[in-house]
């Protein structure tokens, strides 16, 4: 082979050969958390989560009236709760479609091709995407909550009802509800890796969180009641409001489940298909 | 060097690319030719793995593409300009490209100087001009400081000093032995910028070989002569060496004899000559000639002008 390049450049000049540092994950971490924190779209996303949640503990904490009763001593944790992660439940939305352009945008301005090009293996684009995207919503989620029950604890105390950060009983839901929160931002990566488009993405993301439960709720069928605790973001509630009838690790393993099925798809679409 | 052997692709029934071999050597510029749709840019897009064959392969300096640990080091490609998010700022893009494959930030900005991007490296890339997006395009691609270089239309919507500073700029990285692989639909620019030339058409490799042999080939010595005794001129010349066509009344044109051969003969014979004009097809009209039946959005007119298309065979004869 050497002899045929030899006798065919013009010139004795010796073939440049690549040298330097190569493709790792920390590297491709390093860089879905650059291309993550520079796009407005982000700050905007994270910021909105953090102020709505703040907003509503204290409107939900303030305009609670309990015309003088006494809540019992076991009920009062659960009271933190509600009062703490009610942001989630609008913030939830905002994480989708976060989750959703975080891939999109690549596709419809064309910077995929950039990123593919980079890492041609293309798998390890999607996995360090949902790995930035799981750290940064759950940081953002536990900020909301935390944030939001030290808005809530002095108004709530002074209608006599307190809990501890410390205690298990409040301390676990808080957590579980961050990572409902940093779930759904990857559940929705996949869903705009699947579709490839910003418009599609939000509206499939936005449609399984809001429209599937309501939807099925007007079945009157007893199968489709029995698979209500199955729906993605009922099972994401029920993990830290204790709303439903299964164990909180059972929730997370349902909505653990939603987000494999969608990464799934996902890896399988962006492998096979021409960028 | 890139390497593809029967590299097919298709789309539904449509074949963009048709069983093509080809080699780019190191050390030289290589031109990719063609009018468009004639799968250049599908076939750049397979060398870097975008895009999955149909059918064969094409290697980077003996490895698929993707098999390369350090990718980026390999090839530095530009594929088009719009391949970069448009709400991030240019020196972000570059950062977030650089640190898949830890390349520290002293080299982003070390192409932003070297791509002259300096001024507009903090905005965001959405307000870029076509010009400013394919500087940053050409920096992205030099970030690795890759052994390969492909650049599909890089000097697409960029000024003359631009045109210009990108030909400099390629000579003297294939001058260091790297292999560089470049597109364009301009055969003008490939005159001045490339060694050598492989020319698609229909997605057929329809010519590879140096830029000076293509010029050769294409360039036809004729004599334009202009007389008012053409008939009697023509008979002067019968021999098979030579050969005349009258395209008008008293115009003729004459292959296979200097001008001052043709004067003299006549100016013996007394035949007055009003006009006597050696003619060479340029390198456009030549590339014309050759791509003639391979190009695939024709704005109508000469299709079937038999001439042309035994000038085609001739020449696609001669360059193979």
């Amino acid at each position: 082979m050497t002899t045929t390049v030899a006798s065919t450049a013009p010139a004795a000049t010796p073939t440049f050969v690549a040298s330097g540092s190569a493709l790792s994950l920390a590297g491709l971490l390093r860089s879905e958390w650059i291309k993550l924190r520079s796009v407005r779209s982000t700050i905007w996303s994270y910021a909105t989560v953090i102020v709505i949640s703040l907003l509503l503990a204290l409107l939900m904490s303030s305009t609670l009236t309990l015309d003088g009763r006494q809540v019992a001593a076991s009920d009062q944790a659960s009271w933190m709760i509600q009062v703490s992660t009610f942001g989630i439940i609008f913030g939830q939305l905002i994480v989708a479609v976060l989750g959703v352009l975080s891939i999109s945008g690549e596709y419809s301005t064309g910077m995929v091709r950039s990123s593919l090009t980079a890492v041609p293996r293309r798998l390890p684009v999607l996995a360090a995407k949902a790995i930035v995207l799981f750290v940064c919503t759950y940081i953002i989620g536990l900020v909301s909550i935390v944030g939001s029950y030290l808005v809530a604890t002095p108004i709530m105390a002074g209608k006599g009802i307190s809990a501890s950060l410390t205690d298990p009983d409040l301390f676990l839901p808080l957590m579980s509800a961050a990572l409902y929160l940093s779930l759904v931002a990857v559940f929705s990566l996949g869903l705009g890796t699947i579709l490839r488009s910003s418009a599609g993405g939000i509206a499939a993301a936005l449609g399984v969180i809001l429209l599937l439960p309501t939807v099925l709720q007007l079945i009157p069928a007893e199968w489709v009641a029995d698979m209500m605790p199955y729906i993605l973001s009922n099972a994401g509630t029920d993990s830290f409001a204790m709303t439903g009838t299964m164990e909180p690790w059972q929730n997370i393993l349902i909505v653990l489940g939603w987000v494999a099925v969608s990464l799934a798809g996902a890896a399988v679409l962006l492998k096979r298909r021409d960028a | 060097m890139i390497q593809a052997q029967s590299l097919t692709k298709r789309y539904g029934r449509k074949t963009a690319v048709d069983a093509v071999d080809f080699t780019v050597q190191p050390g030289r510029v290589t031109g990719f030719l063609g009018p468009n749709g004639a799968g250049k840019s599908t076939t750049m897009r397979m060398i870097v793995g975008l895009d999955r064959p149909s059918h064969g392969s094409v290697t980077v300096n003996g490895k698929m593409y993707r098999e390369h640990k350090a990718p980026l080091r390999e090839v530095g490609v530009l594929l088009d300009a719009k391949a970069i998010h448009t709400g991030r700022s240019a020196y972000n893009h570059l950062l977030a490209m650089a640190a898949t494959h830890s390349i520290p930030a002293s080299r982003v900005k070390e192409v932003i100087e070297l791509t002259g991007l300096e001024s507009v490296a903090r905005k965001r890339v959405g307000g870029f001009s076509l010009g400013m997006g394919q500087r940053l395009g050409i920096a992205a691609a030099l970030l690795g400081d890759p052994a390969t270089l492909i650049l599909d239309e890089p000097v697409n919507g960029l000024d003359p000093e631009g045109v210009q500073w990108v030909r400099n700029l390629v000579r003297h990285l294939a001058g260091e032995g790297r292999t560089i692989l470049l597109s364009s639909h301009l055969m003008s620019e490939m005159a001045v910028t490339a060694d050598h030339l492989i020319v698609l058409g229909r997605g057929r490799v329809i010519a590879d070989a140096p830029v000076a042999d293509l010029i050769g080939a294409a360039t036809r010595k004729a004599v334009r002569v202009r007389t008012p005794y053409a008939p009697e001129l023509a008979a002067l010349f019968p021999g098979p060496d030579v050969s005349v066509t009258r395209s008008e009344n008293d115009l003729l044109e004459i292959v296979g004899l200097s001008a001052a051969e043709i004067g003299n003969q006549a100016a013996r014979a007394g035949i007055a000559l009003h006009e006597l004009t050696p003619i060479s097809a340029s390198l456009e009209e030549a590339y014309m000639a050759l791509t003639q039946n391979d190009v695939e959005y024709r704005t109508g007119g000469s299709a079937d002008d038999p001439a042309a298309e035994h000038r085609t065979a001739d020449l696609q004869e001669s360059v193979r």
